[in-house]
């Protein structure tokens, strides 16, 4: 109660003249974005088949946030969330298949099995770092692939079920289509409103704080096990319930291609670490680049010079090529770089100094491997020498 | 009785060609610290190449295995080089990049060969009778192979200065570099002999079941699981545990339902990740 007191109090503060003169520039960019989000259908610019490209975009964008979530904040590296997404995704679509359930109650039951899923993934998860944990991570959902089909009845094997009922029906091919574009839209906003807020909170504080030293959160008196925990599950039922919501829209369907390959966790990682690492808003704006340069790769009609093969044609080679360059050109990720850049100006304009970087700009991490690095290049260069005039003697 | 003489020698050619895989990907785990997914496409690589030899260019097939060691050889060295080098402290980064060149490797045989498995000839024909059981000569010099190399790696790693020098990188790296070791030059020879070995392996593999894009990523997570069981970075742990996966393969996929591939394997794995994450013969401290 007294969560929401201040929080409508925080509301009615920034909602004067000078608090929405304070407000941070980006803020509005987020709201234009998602208003023209909502008005676009309307313009008539959009066709059906591009609505549904849209509503299926809304959906990797639900994920990208959901893996932001505990990955980019708490630092625990998951390989493994399309194990939720497919828990959620084909629970709800065999119940409403094999036993006719309600696609809402489908999506509960999805979104529950895949909480559990994640609770039962982020306790061994617990006691395991670096490497281990990466490669448990992508075990799980490669695991379910193989048992998904070797019960090929059940789940429709590597081709995946066919579409389950729809969840909301609207007469019409095209207004169904525009019914599902606002209802993914609607889900989108709440996903990524719900991340927002809980990352912005204290808890997302000391979500951040566990991913720079677990110690000292320890020392602090939190028990990093149980923020690690929630974050993991929270993010489970995230995406579970994106999966499983998005079975039911004329975009998706219960296939591994969709909800469960290798592939589809990549292209969330890329999407994530391209648009920025652990801001929730990074990972809006780079999912929706990968998933537009996707599409765009799939539909292109030019022919690559020199080789003379058809773009179309050679789509996914292309997508992984141009991940792999974003990769190391934009490591840093889109939004940090675009602040850095904003601040930078900013400074200049005011006349201030520009405020020193303790860190140069570096993560904790890294900082820690340079030195070791460099010291241990002077080591060898001062040992080969030494042992090479031994050798001499 | 001839049933389990003939399991058995299932059980040994699949073990000596899980062992070629995971010893290359326990070898590049321990020197250079990284998870090299590109592994798997060192294997499809192999396969490959070794098709081509014999496909497009007629020559005999052992002009195919010849090619099945170099290529993947030099393309595992270029992984390294060009790719991984730049960004070879961020783990995660790693571990993303060799997955997309492992995807783009793939889709580039899809894209050229389609799906449809290829066929290679066979290192031997007719068959050898060994009192109990009698198995292919093609079977048998697979095995021979595989075992060659693999005592050929342990000689290069125990006997060579080279070899040394990339065993002292994977105990300490502090320690190596007090003695002069080279690391560029250890860790390139590392995915070298790495690439190799999982190039023939592919070729193995290729024989005995075709050559064909999606061949990679199954043997890359049975090594997995062998690595892990066996503890990162051990070479001497990688053909125990590939032995014991194997086994364990052969008996389920013949015994229960042939489509237990893997599944078994990474079972086992799960249960060894959390009850003992260091592995047979790996060092509790390298789990940090």
């Amino acid at each position: 109660m007294s969560d929401q007191m201040s929080l409508l109090g925080h509301l009615r503060r920034k909602l004067t003249i000078t608090g929405l003169v304070g407000t941070p520039i980006r803020y509005y960019v987020a709201v234009l974005f998602f208003i023209g989000l909502a008005v676009a259908p309307s313009t008539g610019q959009m066709d059906v088949l591009n609505m549904l490209t849209w509503t299926a975009s809304f959906y990797f964008i639900m994920w990208v946030i959901s893996w932001d979530f505990v990955v980019g904040y708490t630092g625990q590296v998951s390989f493994g969330h399309t194990l939720f997404f497919a828990a959620g995704g084909y629970t709800t679509a065999i119940l409403n298949i094999d036993h006719s359930v309600d696609p809402a109650i489908g999506i509960v039951a999805g979104t529950i099995v895949a909480a559990l899923a994640g609770l039962l993934y982020a306790i061994p998860a617990l006691r395991l770092e670096g490497h281990y944990l990466a490669l448990f991570t992508l075990l799980p959902p490669l695991i379910l692939l193989r048992l998904f089909r070797m019960f090929r009845d059940t789940t429709g094997g590597s081709r995946g079920l066919p579409n389950p009922e729809p969840l909301i029906e609207a007469g019409s091919f095209s207004a169904n289509a525009e019914a599902n574009y606002y209802l993914s839209l609607v889900l989108l906003i709440l996903i990524f409103a719900i991340a927002w807020v809980i990352t912005r909170s204290d808890t997302g504080k000391i979500f951040t704080a566990i991913r720079e030293s677990e110690d000292a959160v320890e020392s602090a008196g939190l028990n990093p096990a149980k923020y690690k925990l929630f974050a993991m599950v929270f993010s489970a039922m995230l995406g579970g319930f994106a999966g499983a919501v998005f079975v039911h829209t004329p975009s998706g369907s219960a296939s591994p291609s969709q909800l469960l390959e290798l592939a589809v966790i990549i292209e969330i990682l890329i999407a994530s670490i391209v648009g920025g690492f652990g801001t929730i808003t990074g990972g809006v704006l780079g999912g929706f680049l990968v998933y537009w340069g996707r599409d765009w790769l799939r539909n292109a009609d030019q022919t690559i010079p020199v080789i003379d093969v058809p773009m179309a044609d050679i789509d996914i080679l292309l997508f992984y090529g141009a991940l792999l360059v974003l990769l190391y050109v934009l490591a840093e990720g889109i939004l940090p770089w675009w602040y850095r850049q904003v601040d930078r100006v900013l400074t200049r304009v005011r006349g201030e100094e520009p405020s020193a970087v303790a860190d140069g700009g570096q993560t904790w991490l890294k900082r820690q491997i340079g030195s070791l690095q460099t010291r241990y290049d002077e080591n060898r260069e001062e040992n080969t020498g030494r042992f090479e005039d031994r050798r001499k003697k | 009785m001839v049933d389990i003489a003939q399991l058995v020698t299932n059980a040994l050619v699949l073990s000596a060609l899980y062992a070629l895989v995971a010893i290359g990907f326990t070898m590049i785990f321990g020197i250079a610290d990284i998870l090299n997914m590109a592994h798997g496409a060192a294997i499809v690589t192999g396969g490959f190449a070794a098709f081509y030899m014999v496909d497009a260019l007629g020559m005999s097939i052992w002009v195919g295995v010849l090619a099945a060691l170099v290529v993947p050889a030099i393309f595992s060295i270029l992984v390294y080089r060009v790719f991984v080098k730049p960004i070879e402290d961020d783990q995660i980064i790693v571990i993303i990049t060799t997955i997309l060149i492992l995807l783009m490797t793939e889709h580039f045989f899809r894209q050229i060969e389609g799906t449809r498995s290829q066929v290679l000839p066979l290192l031997a024909s007719g068959s050898t009778d060994l009192g109990v059981v009698t198995v292919q000569n093609n079977r048998i010099l697979l095995f021979v192979f595989a075992w060659i190399s693999i005592i050929a790696v342990f000689l290069f790693v125990n006997r060579t200065w080279i070899g040394r020098g990339i065993e002292s990188l994977s105990m300490s790296p502090r320690g190596a570099a007090l003695v002069g070791v080279d690391r560029n030059i250890s860790t390139m020879t590392t995915f070298g002999v790495a690439g190799a070995l999982a190039g023939m392996a592919g070729l193995f593999f290729g024989v005995s079941q075709g050559v064909s894009w999606d061949m990679g990523l199954d043997p890359l997570l049975i090594a997995f699981a062998i690595v892990i069981l066996g503890g990162m970075g051990s070479i001497k742990g990688s053909v125990i545990g590939a032995h014991i996966v194997g086994s364990l393969e052969t008996v389920t996929v013949t015994m229960i339902d042939s489509r237990l591939t893997g599944v078994v394997a990474l079972g086992v794995m799960l249960l060894i990740i959390v009850a003992r994450p260091h592995g047979l013969y790996g060092r509790p401290g390298e789990t940090e």
